[in-house]
């Protein structure tokens, strides 16, 4: 007879930006009501079933890796979420129907409608996104196709910030498209002729993410 | 299903400990250096008080330990603002400070153990040093004195309940050590308590009468000056000698810290396949080490748990130490410690 290992692994949390500015607003606005789990870091290559030493030996290089520091910037991290598939799941999910990158000129604007395919004939996955904007400065509204009951469908980007920090700060949107008008003023530009920023596609049920890198071209 | 919730009745708990660790910088129990800064001491703060330094003040860790001031009622113990205008002085303007700091009370006078003084030191220890507040029965003071080495402490552990006045708890100190007292009260029999030991304001206020009785009366015959219009910074000075020649000073700070937090629980059913493109082939988009037991048995690292508010948005996140393996046969128990 042996004693169970009882251990509890206790690690300690680090505030996102955006908890920052949650926590900053009060009011309630700072409210985790759910967690997910990710393997950033891990190179699944590194996983060798060919190990001499058996089977307690495959996961030998990744599990003795050193892990970095948590970074503040929440689109910088939880990229790869572990997600729960059926058992006996061998095509993931991926995000589609949505381009490379995109440009938008000023005040003019751009319609997102993701997709998430299994790919082949195993047909699509109906879901909802979770659509963030790595700077919200950059739009002036922001229209969310089935967005969840009790949330605006068009939201007033520039009024919502008006109050908030002069420094770039992310807004998350939940829905299935989305539709985005980039901001008319120039003040964010500068000296240059375009500003570019990251739109994250996650999907809800699957866990499939997608970057995509959109550049918002100054008009005059 | 990327995300799992969390049950803000079962998930979360608030949990406040108290934590106490010793004053001084180097986390060392007792300050057996002293040392004071003669810029400081020229000053116009000099006027006022009289910083302690645990080294050399020049030198690059040098932190201030506790400051020493002497305050007086009637402002004796120091030169006058101005000469010819008679009545304030830095000592009154010292005694005025504390009198409305602790007592609150502008016709109220210190009452050391049922003996009422019109003058005292004042032990101030640096904020940074007793974080929240001073710990109760860890002060220990010596004081050279001329035939004797006086050991100071307060009187927490002698009695049965904590008295407060406007700078919060109160304890006398009397001679004794680790908040008892040596022998009875641990007064002086003329002039009272050895003075106030005042934990929530990071103060210790010195019965000046106390001290400067002789040894035999339970004093160190300190020789307090009180001239008028006389030489301002002396007492602080000739107090400091006191406590750097026994060399022996020792407290603890208390800091209540509360921290949240969240307890996650991944059944063994959820979380056993990635997003993480090395977890599929680029070539096929089929998952990898089908063959090898990845078809009915996937498993995968965590690395991160996220904390998201119901918009998805990641308010906190935390970093595992090292990869958890995560499979169908396996279940995961995370404490997450929330300090902000």
């Amino acid at each position: 007879m042996g004693y169970l290992n009882n251990t509890i692994v206790t690690v300690d949390a680090i505030l996102t930006k955006k908890g920052r500015e949650l926590l900053a607003q009060g009011a309630g606005a700072f409210n985790i009501t759910q967690f997910a789990l990710s393997d950033d870091e891990i190179d699944y290559t590194l996983y060798n079933p060919s190990h001499p030493s058996g089977s307690a030996y495959y996961g030998e290089a990744i599990e003795n890796m050193p892990l970095l520091e948590a970074f503040p910037d929440e689109t910088q991290i939880m990229k790869y979420k572990l997600t729960t598939a059926t058992r006996g799941t061998y095509i993931l999910p991926f995000i589609a129907s949505v381009a490379g990158n995109y440009s938008i000129v000023q005040a003019n604007s751009q319609t997102i409608t993701p997709t998430t395919s299994r790919g082949g004939s195993l047909g699509n996955v109906a879901e909802t996104y979770s659509f963030t904007l790595s700077d919200v400065r950059l739009y002036s509204t922001v229209n969310i196709v089935g967005a969840p009951t009790g949330q605006p469908s068009t939201v007033n980007v520039a009024q919502e910030i008006a109050a908030s920090l002069g420094t770039n700060v992310s807004r998350t949107y939940i829905g299935t498209g989305i539709t985005t008008t980039a901001t008319s003023t120039n003040v964010l530009f500068g000296s240059s002729t375009s500003i570019n920023s990251l739109l994250i596609i996650q999907g809800n049920t699957s866990g499939a993410r997608l970057q995509v890198p959109i550049s918002i071209t100054k008009s005059a | 299903m990327s995300f799992l919730p969390l049950n803000p009745g079962k998930d979360f708990i608030v949990n406040s400990e108290a934590i106490t660790a010793t004053l001084w910088s180097g986390t060392v129990p007792t300050l057996a250096t002293y040392f004071t800064s003669s810029t400081q001491e020229a000053s116009s703060a000099g006027n006022y008080y009289l910083n302690v330094y645990q080294t050399a003040s020049s030198e690059t860790i040098s932190e201030v330990q506790f400051a020493i001031a002497y305050a007086n009622k009637q402002g004796s113990g120091s030169a006058l603002y101005n000469g010819a205008v008679g009545g304030n002085s830095y000592t009154r303007t010292l005694y005025g400070q504390y009198r409305t700091l602790v007592l609150g009370d502008e016709n109220a006078d210190f009452n050391f153990g049922g003996v009422t003084q019109s003058d005292f030191y004042v032990l101030s220890i640096d904020r940074t040093r007793y974080k929240e507040k001073l710990f109760p029965g860890t002060f220990n003071l010596q004081l050279s004195g001329s035939g004797r080495t006086l050991e100071l402490t307060d009187d927490s552990k002698d009695i049965a309940s904590v008295n407060f006045n406007d700078a919060g708890r109160v304890f006398q100190i009397c001679s004794g050590s680790d908040g008892n007292a040596y022998s009875g009260n641990g007064y002086t029999d003329a002039s009272g308590s050895y003075g106030l030991f005042l934990p929530d304001i990071g103060t210790i206020i010195l019965n000046a009468a106390a001290l400067d009785l002789s040894a035999a009366n339970g004093g160190i015959g300190l020789a307090t000056t009180r001239s008028f219009n006389g030489d301002t910074g002396t007492n602080n000075s000739r107090f400091f000698n006191h406590i750097s020649g026994a060399a022996s000073f020792s407290l603890n700070s208390e800091e209540t810290i509360s921290s949240n937090f969240a307890f996650i629980k991944v059944p063994n059913s959820e979380m056993n396949y990635s997003e993480n493109p090395s977890f599929i082939s680029s070539s096929t988009g089929e998952i990898l080490y089908l063959d090898e037991g990845f078809n009915f048995n996937p498993r995968t690292y965590a690395t991160t748990v996220g904390l998201y508010n119901p918009n998805n948005e990641l308010l906190a996140v935390a970093k595992l130490s090292r990869p958890i393996p995560k499979d169908f046969t396996k279940e995961l128990a995370i404490r997450i410690k929330l300090d902000f």
